[in-house]
């Protein structure tokens, strides 16, 4: 990550704060410029998509568009959350080779929406941290807490995630792999 | 208006024009007389070069005007078609293609690329071969505008003529006719005038009080013919005007009349609104007209006779009446709609669609009978609103068969093989969409047949086959597809031939035992050269593999059959509408998934013995009616965990003469599905075919069908060959 991140999160306007969604994952608090955020729904009513990586959820309904959801604690490289009542689905929408595309994240809880003064952004540790750095915009501390400033344009990179099903024979096997093969050999 | 809005619908239209110049003139060459086909190439030219007259795009103009001018002289039955002349027009609508989409590029006609413009002097020239001297010096002229203003310059006779001839009785009404000719000069100016003296009788006859004389008037004005007639308004009654227009207007009314817009207009109207005519002397000619002594003359005459109106402008109106009566009956009852409009409508139709699922979901659920019954009503309409809607969007495919005579014509002439293409099923209909992108994939694969398919005539002859080859284009639909078939009747393809450079190329082993079908496609893989296959013309019109390409994406297949020394017949199966389907729904676990209707050919139940057995066998295939039937198990394919109920069904699925089960958990009846895109993310995922939304509001996944087995059948191909690979 480049040093001056900082100065890449200042708009033109050269305004000190940028207001954020803070929201909890396995416990660890995270951020997102709400620019990015479109609305916040409850949990619920979602599809089942089979032959896809393990941390895209499904699909929702969402006024007549289907919406891809992704469990971002998997998408970190962890195993899927567990649903409490608590659990939200928080719709972003990212740019994508210059076409807008929305999709959904599962949260544990959504917190609040805070300013965050710009000059306290720190850039992401080289090393240290439990996710990919490319993920992470930047870090700061809300309440002597470090809260993790999400790059959702890569966490939610499409090109990234439909590469991962390129390879309809991988996407088949992956998805046999766990019960039929098994039964299969017996 | 947005003049760029404009020009884009000058563009679409003078492509639609050329195209269907281009199809007359391949017509032209087995009727080269026929009076409605030379018509419609030049009523083409002539529109072409109208519009782009309106746009300024004088390089067109000039250049249409030539060809339309030849046009004329073989609409007048001076020279006739033939196929040097019918390749040049073809060279013509070539050329204005260029200059089209050079237009529709943005560039600028005065900067055209040294190849165009050589190319648009060489036609010029050629055209003009076919003009008198006199016709291809107007065309030398870069606006028609300004060659008008140059005849009416040059002829002498650009003054009005007014013929008066005052009544007897004018003087004593109170009118001088010196009045009148003074008036005239408030608004022009009288170049010359004749008294007309002889009807003045010898002094002692004569009534001072009687008017004898008449004058002939040249008269310069810039006023219409309304205006000067005005002002002989009050001795209309009892005297005898007559205004003659000068030569050059009277081009200018026949191209006002040709300027008219496409009314159905009487003739009378015709001329007055073009000014030859004025109101009141259409009126009298009609009063004339309708006297009962008077013969039943058509108004033209009548008009000419009275001498109102030249007969030059009486033809032109009459002509442009018929040309707007031909019109009306060819573009029938068309009406121009902007695509996005459409797909706006079927996009709210399918919204209307997912409402109504859910609305007679609720009906039933509330168990009132009156409402199930009226929402049973409604969801019928609304089945009805999608078919018509879904039918504004289809096209009939002849177009684009039509496309491909020239591509033949020409092709043949280039190969030196004497081809002809025969077309069938040209009123099939479908997508739009999917039409627009099957042109280049049927070029290639009619360019293959006649380049590698069709035999040279002297080998044909030997073959006992008739020297001329044929092309066959065939369209029909079957099972909600729609099937274009590209055949020949050429010398097949040779299957040793193909075997054995596909063994060279590592594509298959030498030990696989292949049926017919799968030899003869396997030129469709990717690397698969028919170089050796061909010694002539190898390397072009080739490339199988992106054919095939071009076609799975839009979810069609394609595939080939083939008779040594009879022919090949080349199949594109292509789904006809890529928005709305009936579906069938289907429930694996707590999943519902929908699979297209029209492929599923019918349900049965799997019994648990069946289950197992096959489970024993390790082969994944029941026994249907004596017919080994290959079947998916959903569960596993999808991974669902959790039990299996106690009964699992199998729907029999068919698509494209393969058969095969899908094992489900639940069977849930039919359901009209509207196709939400896959989007990005789950584009790669070949199972799937899209996602549509239930009556309860949740997603539902379609299935593709052809994609799964696909999928499926090179997976289990792959540990095949890795193994023929180790041995």
């Amino acid at each position: 990550m480049s040093t001056d991140v900082t100065t890449a999160l200042l708009p033109s306007s050269g305004e000190a704060e940028r207001q954020h969604l803070t929201f909890v994952v396995k416990g660890e608090t995270f951020a997102v410029d709400t620019l990015c955020v479109r609305e916040i729904i409850e949990y619920g009513q979602l599809t089942v998509v089979p032959l896809m990586p393990a941390f895209i959820c499904g699909v929702i309904n969402l006024r007549g568009a289907v919406v891809p959801v992704i469990d971002l604690e998997a998408r970190f490289g962890g195993v899927r959350t567990a649903t409490t009542s608590r659990t939200c689905v928080v719709i972003l929408e990212t740019q994508d080779e210059e076409q807008p595309q929305v999709i959904g994240i599962v949260v544990d809880a959504v917190s609040e929406v805070l300013e965050i003064p710009l000059e306290q952004v720190r850039p992401a540790p080289a090393f240290g941290s439990r996710i990919r750095t490319d993920f992470i915009q930047g870090i700061t501390k809300i309440n002597d807490e470090f809260v993790v400033l999400l790059n959702v344009s890569q966490v939610l990179s499409i090109s990234e995630i439909a590469g991962l099903v390129s390879n309809p024979q991988t996407a088949m096997a992956f998805g046999s792999a766990r019960t039929a093969l098994p039964q299969r050999s017996l | 208006m947005n003049i760029d809005d404009v020009l884009k619908i000058f563009i679409a239209e003078s492509q639609e024009l050329l195209q269907q110049m281009e199809d007359a003139l391949l017509q032209i060459e087995q009727n080269p007389h026929d009076p409605d086909i030379i018509n419609a190439i030049f009523r083409a030219a002539h529109t072409i070069k109208g519009s782009a007259g309106l746009f300024g795009l004088d390089a067109i103009v000039s250049f249409t005007h030539v060809a339309e001018s030849v046009l004329d002289r073989i609409r007048s039955g001076e020279m006739a078609f033939n196929d040097t002349l019918t390749a040049l027009f073809l060279q013509v609508c070539d050329q204005l293609n260029a200059l089209i989409a050079h237009v529709d590029a943005g560039g600028s006609l005065d900067e055209l690329e040294p190849a165009l413009q050589k190319q648009g002097v060489a036609l010029t020239t050629n055209l003009s071969h076919y003009l008198s001297g006199e016709l291809a010096v107007a065309a030398a002229a870069p606006q028609r505008a300004t060659q008008v203003v140059r005849e009416s310059s040059d002829t002498p006779n650009e003054h009005w003529h007014l013929s008066l001839r005052f009544g007897p009785d004018v003087l004593r009404n109170g009118m001088d006719p010196l009045a009148f000719l003074r008036y005239l000069n408030t608004f022009g100016q009288i170049v010359h005038i004749v008294t007309l003296t002889e009807h003045v009788p010898a002094a002692d006859e004569m009534d001072p009080e009687t008017n004898y004389l008449g004058f002939e008037v040249a008269f310069a004005t810039e006023a219409d013919k309304e205006t000067i007639e005005g002002a002989f308004e009050f001795v209309r009654e009892d005297s005898q005007i007559r205004i003659f227009p000068p030569n050059s207007k009277t081009v200018d009314y026949i191209q006002l009349i040709n300027e008219l817009p496409e009314e159905d207009l009487r003739l009378g109207e015709m001329l007055v609104r073009c000014g030859a005519l004025t109101q009141s002397e259409l009126e009298k000619a009609l009063l004339k007209q309708s006297e009962p002594e008077a013969s039943p003359a058509p108004i033209g005459e009548v008009l000419i006779n009275e001498q109102n109106v030249q007969p030059q402008v009486v033809t032109a109106a009459l002509q442009k009446q018929k040309q707007v009566k031909d019109n009306r009956t060819a573009e029938g009852n068309l009406i121009r709609v902007d695509a996005n409009k459409l797909d706006q409508l079927i996009n709210l139709i399918g919204e209307l669609i997912i409402a109504g699922a859910g609305t007679q979901l609720a009906a039933q659920q509330s168990g009132a009978a009156q409402l199930v019954e009226s929402t049973g009503v409604l969801s019928r309409l609304v089945e009805e609103v999608r078919d018509s809607a879904l039918t504004l969007r289809m096209v009939q495919i002849g177009t684009t068969f039509n496309r491909f005579q020239r591509v033949v014509r020409d092709v043949s002439k280039e190969l030196g093989k004497d081809i002809v293409l025969e077309i069938s099923g040209g009123d099939t209909e479908l997508d739009k969409t999917v039409v627009e992108k099957i042109g280049d994939p049927l070029t290639h694969l009619i360019r293959n047949s006649m380049d590698h398919g069709i035999e040279p005539a002297s080998v044909r002859l030997e073959r006992g086959k008739p020297a001329q080859g044929t092309v066959r284009l065939n369209a029909y639909h079957e099972s909600s597809s729609i099937v274009i078939e590209v055949s020949d009747d050429g010398g097949g393809l040779n299957k040793d031939r193909i075997l054995r450079k596909a063994i060279e190329r590592g594509l298959v082993s030498d030990n696989q035992s292949l049926t017919d079908k799968e030899i003869f496609n396997l030129i469709f893989e990717p690397g698969f050269s028919t170089a050796d296959q061909v010694s002539s013309l190898s390397g072009r019109g080739v490339g199988m593999d992106v054919v095939k390409k071009n076609i799975t994406a839009l979810r069609g297949t394609v595939d080939l059959d083939s008779i040594e020394g009879v022919g090949t017949t080349t199949r594109i199966r292509l789904p006809l509408t890529l928005a709305i389907i009936d579906g069938f729904l289907i429930g694996v676990g707590k999943a519902t998934y929908v699979v297209p209707l029209d492929m599923v050919e019918e349900c049965i139940e799997l019994t648990s013995d069946q289950s197992s057995a096959a489970r024993q066998s390790t082969s994944d295939y029941i026994d249907l009616r004596g017919d080994a039937l290959p079947f998916i198990r959903l569960r596993e394919l999808f991974a669902v965990e959790d039990e299996p109920p106690r009964r699992e069904n199998v729907v029999v699925v068919n698509y494209a003469g393969n058969r095969a089960g899908l094992v489900v958990d639940q069977l849930m009846g039919e359901f009209q599905t509207v196709i939400k895109p896959l989007g990005k993310i789950f584009d790669n995922n070949r199972a799937l075919g899209g996602f549509t939304i239930l009556g309860s509001g949740a997603v539902a996944l379609i299935l593709s069908v052809p994609g799964m087995i696909g999928a499926i059948a090179q997976r289990q191909a792959a540990p095949s060959t890795a193994m023929t690979i180790n041995s």
